[in-house]
């Protein structure tokens, strides 16, 4: 069913990057420098990324990705 | 009564060794010695008990090699180096390092220009070994255009240093550690201590016995005059030209550069010692006056300082 | 000594920039996290969204505070207003005829004496729309986040959202671990929505007959869906982050005001039926998101695949790369493209002739379209850590869908385009 082949996808690329984790993969505390800077956080931009979900919510079927894909607002 | 003797100018930094050694002084002096910034350190305590004093070297030393460790451009993972190796990026530093650099920008302005933390670049035509061996003035006059802290852009936590400039923080380090190693170990420790690193001190209170009495040595001098101070409270630095100097047709070409022309600052005072609130205002304040030159003593006394100055 | 003389102002100068190293820099050791030394943090944004051909318009004002406790423990508080105006598709499509419909707060589709009515007409070849649309919304969320034990967060928060037809609460809760020197990172939340909708006028029976307006009380519908995740650093410049979320909704989830136009064999238009929607909906995504330094640069690239049970498949690319231009500045360049599928039950138009489907809409956000978006975004930093900022985007939607072989259709654009364009100013402070 198409359904199932999206969480197969996911259970394979998880598997996958969850095997890296547990190798050479990854810097030591004092390699963090560059990690640190605000602009490298994966949601370095919260507000803009709400507005943006808010109006892609609004215009089209999909949602959510980066966190939860409810909605919240009478626009679709 | 305690002897604390502090020695101005470098003497040959020893390797580091990251420990520390607790000398029992007269008195009722405890002294922790240990090595740090390339000079002998010390902090003296006024307590019987070596388990405090253990614990008080313990917070003193590794503040100390925190800040060296932080701040050395010799350090690869320093600030500074960081920032010299930026290429003219932007670099955001933390609320430590913006303190410093807001102080090295002030003290720019104070001293119209004199005091500048971008002048290091001049170490690479400069060597004061005691040899006759001056740079070409070419040389000299090719790095002019990579010095000027005004061409450092210093804002909203960010600090761009152009391509081919560097910074460093040698003219206030050793200063700032003293007072924030005072700092630490007066929030923790009820009675008299002394910090002293190769002779820039702070001492937050005379111990009960009287006060400290701090001997400035200037080897190298005419008279070798030891300097006996006595020291309640504040900060006391020297700022000698003794050790590194080049000799060339019986002109002593000392090693407090002159930023505007790239080439010492004529007829320098042998050494100054201030006396300030704290050991960074005692440090700057001696810059300030070794880079006036010959009106070193008319500056100390105008500005109203606390100094002893000896030619 | 005595002083011999009075304290110059150079000395004083000396003096107070010698306190003030010395005081700052205490602060910034006994706080050693940035964070912590700037506790509050203020953002303040106005969006402008317009589309084109005097549709949707919106002026919305956001402001979000969020404050630092200490020890990672942060409250995030965020107040969004939003007024929209202009016209909105209605579901119909163009005829070569006029076309008049009554708007939704209408309670009668016909004037009658003690009935409201508010009609409105089409001219031939123009994509029914109702020009009547106002809306505003206010909506406000909560979140707290704070560590348990070393490697741990927990975070939970609500949202709350009211407009004249519409009201909505939803909490979550979620939960992460770091471990592996902290470069990987697992998280798990779940979520809960509970919405009314009490249209304009009155919910219409689905799928009923336009002619007949039959309107009933609102209804609700509720949504519970999950998330779970990976965050890995990857190199000392890379740091990537994996999401599957699923959720599941049931109740009213057909859209209030939106019709089906139903035609004959030729293509003219014989009527119109509220549209049908099933009362569950599925959905799971999974999205996949980097971000590279390449020197004082930094690119987001995030790939996104979702699906769901009413058939719509999506598939989402976005980028972005910042700039540095030095001095605090910085140009951010922004790509997106999106394709989705179309709904089984999706139809651009009903036939008269033939059974009426259980399910029916002409929502044509349930139709295949490509989107694609550019944009730019300029940054100047003021002040410690403050920022001031200013985006525009430009958005288009293009159906696969826009004709019909019916020869009353022929030529007519039966799914136009849309093109909207986004502005945003942004002020970011930090007390």
């Amino acid at each position: 069913m198409r359904i199932q082949s999206i969480a197969r996808l996911a259970i394979l690329l998880g598997l996958i990057l969850g095997a890296c984790g547990c190798t050479s993969l990854g810097v030591k505390p004092w390699q963090r420098e560059i990690l640190a800077r605000p602009e490298m956080a994966l949601n370095a931009a919260p507000i803009d990324a709400a507005i943006d979900d808010h109006i892609y919510f609004s215009k089209e079927a999909a949602s959510g990705g980066r966190s939860f894909a409810g909605g919240g607002c009478g626009c679709n | 009564m305690s002897a604390a003797r502090a020695g101005a100018g470098g003497a040959t930094p020893p390797p580091h060794a990251p420990e520390f050694e607790v000398v029992p002084r007269e008195g009722g002096i405890v002294a922790v010695c240990f090595v740090a910034m390339a000079s002998p350190c010390e902090l003296l305590l006024e307590t019987a008990d070596t388990h405090t004093a253990h614990e008080m070297g313990r917070v003193a030393a590794q503040e100390a090699w925190r800040i060296e460790s932080k701040y050395s451009r010799y350090r690869p993972e320093s600030i500074v180096s960081v920032i010299n190796r930026s290429q003219g990026h932007a670099v955001v530093v933390d609320g430590e390092t913006a303190a410093l650099l807001d102080y090295a920008a002030q003290c720019h302005l104070l001293s119209d220009g004199r005091f500048d933390i971008t002048s290091g670049v001049l170490r690479r035509c400069w060597r004061f070994d005691g040899s006759d061996r001056l740079p070409e003035p070419a040389a000299v006059a090719a790095l002019l255009p990579l010095i000027g802290f005004e061409k450092v852009q210093w804002r909203a936590s960010r600090i761009t240093v152009p391509a081919g400039m560097e910074i460093d923080f040698g003219g206030i380090g050793k200063e700032y550690a003293v007072d924030r190693v005072l700092c630490l170990i007066a929030a923790r420790f009820a009675g008299a201590a002394l910090v002293n690193f190769g002779g820039d001190l702070a001492a937050n209170r005379a111990p009960g016995t009287g006060p400290w009495q701090v001997g400035v040595e200037r080897p190298g001098t005419e008279r070798e005059a030891r300097l006996l101070l006595e020291l309640s409270r504040g900060g006391l630095a020297t700022s000698g030209d003794t050790h590194r100097f080049l000799l060339r047709d019986g002109v002593r070409y000392g090693h407090i550069l002159d930023v505007r022309t790239g080439w010492p600052v004529p007829q320098v005072p042998r050494s100054v010692t201030v006396a300030a609130t704290s050991c960074v205002e005692a440090g700057m304040c001696a810059t300030f006056a070794m880079l006036q030159g010959i009106g070193a003593e008319a500056f100390l006394e105008e500005q109203g300082f606390r100094y002893w100055c000896l030619r | 000594m005595q002083l011999k003389r009075p304290r110059s102002p150079l000395h004083l100068g000396l003096m107070a920039a010698s306190c003030a190293l010395l005081s700052d820099s205490a602060r910034a050791q006994a706080a050693p996290d940035d964070a912590a030394e700037k506790p509050l943090q203020i953002d303040t944004d106005l969006l402008y969204y317009k589309e084109n051909a005097g549709r949707v318009q919106t002026i919305e004002p956001v402001v979000s505070l969020k404050k630092d406790f200490g020890d990672q423990r942060l409250l995030d508080g965020t107040l969004t207003l939003d007024t929209l105006s202009g016209a909105t598709p209605n579901g119909a499509i163009p005829s070569r005829k006029p076309q008049t419909f009554a708007s939704p707060s209408s309670t009668s589709l016909t004037p009658k004496p003690g009935y409201k009515t508010t009609l409105y007409t089409i001219g031939p070849g123009d994509l029914p729309q109702d020009p009547h649309f106002k809306e505003r919304r206010v909506a406000g969320d909560l979140d707290w986040s704070q560590p348990i034990g070393l490697d741990n967060t927990v975070s939970y928060g609500g949202h709350a959202s009211t407009e004249h037809d519409f009201d909505s609460v939803a909490v979550h809760v979620g939960l992460s671990h770091d471990f592996n020197e902290k470069n990987t990172t697992l998280s798990a939340g779940i979520d809960e929505e509970y919405d009314r909708i009490h249209a304009h006028g009155g919910n219409p029976v689905a799928g009923s007959d336009y002619a007949l307006y039959e309107k009933e009380p609102s209804q609700t519908k509720n949504l519970a869906g999950g998330l779970i995740g990976v965050t890995q650093v990857m190199r000392r410049n890379w740091l990537t982050e994996l999401n599957y979320t699923f959720d599941h909704s049931q109740g009213y989830l057909t859209d209030p005001y939106r019709i089906i136009s139903v035609l004959d064999d030729t293509g003219a238009v014989t009527g119109y039926r509220y549209e049908n929607r099933p009362d569950t909906r599925t959905r799971q995504s999974l999205y996949w998101v980097n971000k590279v330094a390449l020197g004082p640069t930094v690119l987001d690239l995030s790939y996104r695949r979702g699906k769901d049970s009413w058939g719509i498949g999506s598939d989402t690319v976005d980028a972005k790369l910042r700039i540095d231009l030095g001095s605090g500045m910085y140009l951010e360049p922004h790509a997106r493209w999106y394709h989705q599928s179309t709904a089984d039950f999706y139809n651009l138009y009903l036939s008269e002739t033939g059974p009426a489907p259980t399910y029916m809409s002409a929502d044509p956000r349930l139709a295949a379209f490509a989107a694609t978006t550019f944009g730019l975004k300029f940054g100047i930093a003021t002040s410690r850590n403050g920022e001031l900022s200013l985006r525009l985007e430009q958005y288009q939607q293009r159906p696969s869908d826009q004709a019909s072989s019916l020869a009353e259709l022929h030529g007519l654009d039966l799914n136009p385009n849309l093109k909207a364009t986004i502005v945003q100013l942004s002020w970011h402070l930090e007390y």
